[in-house]
């Protein structure tokens, strides 16, 4: 039984890839049986054997050959990216809502008070009869969004149309209001105005512990397409480059890729106190060697001259 | 077995990947905004490897060169759904894997013999020796073995189902962990040590009298 076990497994033994209590136990079996030791010895010879061959790599004019190849392509190809992104996007945005408790209920609150269905009864003129009855709110109250049926019933001349309709609320309460942080965390990553998104983005920053705003934060830094709320979004994070592994990945996103100067600036400035991390030295090492600002790449230089050397 | 990198610093060898992940982690992130400069860069980290294992699996360079070119153009129209899921390493090797298994079965279908064709006269030769190697060096007699057994090796791959194949070789030749394998053939570790068993029990048979 042990032999016929230590046979099933000796070719993964060869590759390495038996767990370290079997390794042990399989090659303490091989010490003791001739006949398996055998076997593992032509077990080795053979993946020798077919090591020899084969292991050619492709040459360096295929390599060329291919990349210009595919770069010629690529000036054609288009991504699917655009519309697959609107397409994909909602989704993903759906997911994180799936896990983002506070949003979804924010969204709720929203979805409750503007998407009132409506119904709305028009009577023909008669003598007498009111023109027209509506629920709250009319149409001239709140904008209306969509018509979601339209039917006539059979026999009257009674229409009756079910419509959705948008309108503004108010609410007021303190920072440390559940839904007054629901709210801002969904103008953060909503509002088609930057001007409200900076203005959530600024108030978000008091709250960084909160986990759900620190993530908030990190949208805004990667994706909010105004550089003010991203440098806002940066400001609110940087008490937790040291403790918080995401935050410091965006950090170091935003330095590397950020379009704006001022964003990748405070950026730098603020990974100073980790720059002893691999990721943060391995991330200062290709700024110091190819930045195309002069001042990323001189201050990145100086960074990495006061680490210590690493053997 | 002395594997390769067994005497590297496995701290070092961490440190490495922590900056390749990021470092890719920001090339993606701009090629899904449509910088193709960004692309190309991440292209460069992995195009070796993905033009060995084609150029291993169709045996001809002319096969290989479109492997590589669709696998990196599917990979390039497909970046904006990349949702970091499984590392850039996996879904790149899924996509050329899956690139290379529809070659094999068409190739099984068309019951072609490739690599191995026949020259002018009516023998056989192996496209892949076409492959310089500067080990054989000036040494006739040497080359000629190398070429033997190179034909018989080929001979043996060529019997082994497309997946069993592709498991031995992505094992093999390519040194990637099982569990990797399994992932990138979407199957599990388990299912993966079993064909790899198989593959290496069915070239072990084909190749007895060579050992």
């Amino acid at each position: 039984m042990k032999c016929e076990w230590v046979r099933e497994n000796i070719t993964l033994h060869v590759y390495g890839e038996l767990a370290d209590d079997a390794r042990h136990e399989l090659e303490q079996h091989v010490a003791r049986c001739a006949d398996c030791a055998a076997e593992l010895k032509a077990e080795q010879k053979f993946h020798a054997l077919l090591s020899q061959e084969r292991s050619a790599e492709p040459t360096p004019n295929l390599l060329a050959a291919s990349r210009m190849k595919l770069q010629e392509a690529l000036e054609t190809a288009e991504q699917g990216g655009f519309w697959r992104r609107l397409a994909f996007d909602p989704a993903n945005w759906l997911r994180q809502v799936n896990f983002s408790p506070a949003l979804a209920s924010a969204i709720l609150i929203l979805g409750f008070a503007g998407g009132m269905g409506t119904a709305y009864k028009v009577f023909d003129h008669q003598p007498g009869a009111p023109v027209a009855t509506t629920k709250t709110p009319s149409p001239a109250e709140a904008s209306i969004t969509g018509i979601q049926s339209i039917t006539q019933e059979p026999g009257t001349n009674q229409i009756d149309i079910k419509y959705n309709t948008v309108s503004t609320l108010e609410t007021q309460g303190s920072l440390n209001d559940q839904r007054i942080q629901q709210l801002l965390l969904f103008a953060a990553r909503n509002n088609y105005n930057s001007g409200v998104r900076m203005d959530s983005v600024d108030l978000l920053t008091k709250k960084p512990d909160v986990l759900q705003v620190r993530d908030a934060l990190i949208y805004a830094l990667q994706y909010d397409t105004n550089p003010g709320v991203r440098l806002k979004a940066l400001d609110g994070l940087g008490g937790f480059v040291k403790d918080d592994v995401q935050v410091r990945d965006a950090v170091l996103q935003a330095l590397v890729s950020d379009s704006n100067p001022g964003v990748r600036t405070e950026a730098m400035r603020l990974i100073e106190p980790v720059k002893a991390d691999g990721s943060v030295r391995g991330v200062l090492m290709t700024l110091a060697a190819k930045d195309q600002s002069q001042y990323i790449k001189s201050q990145a230089r100086t960074m990495l001259a006061q680490l210590p050397e690493i053997d | 077995m002395g594997r390769v990198g067994e005497n590297r610093d496995p701290t070092r060898d961490r440190m490495a990947g922590q900056e390749r992940r990021i470092d890719d982690t920001i090339l993606i992130r701009e090629a899904q905004h449509g910088n193709r400069a960004a692309f190309e860069e991440l292209v460069r980290h992995y195009d070796q490897a993905v033009l060995r294992l084609a150029l291993h699996l169709t045996g001809t360079e002319h096969d290989a060169q479109d492997v590589y070119q669709d696998a990196f153009l599917k990979a390039y129209k497909n970046i904006g759904s990349f949702r970091f899921e499984c590392s850039f390493y996996t879904w790149i090797y899924r996509i050329v894997t899956n690139l290379c298994l529809d070659h094999l079965r068409k190739r099984n279908v068309r019951k072609e013999d490739a690599p191995v064709v026949k020259d002018g006269d009516g023998g056989e030769y192996d496209l892949l020796d076409q492959v310089p190697d500067g080990r054989a060096g000036a040494n006739p007699e040497r080359d000629l073995m190398r070429r033997q057994l190179g034909a018989r090796i080929s001979g043996a791959l060529e019997k082994l189902t497309p997946r069993e194949r592709m498991v031995f070789e992505l094992k093999h030749y390519h040194g990637l962990k099982l569990r990797t394998v399994g992932e990138i053939l979407h199957t599990t570790e388990e299912t993966a040590k079993n064909t790899l068993f198989r593959a290496t029990q069915k070239l072990r048979g084909q190749l007895a009298d060579m050992r």
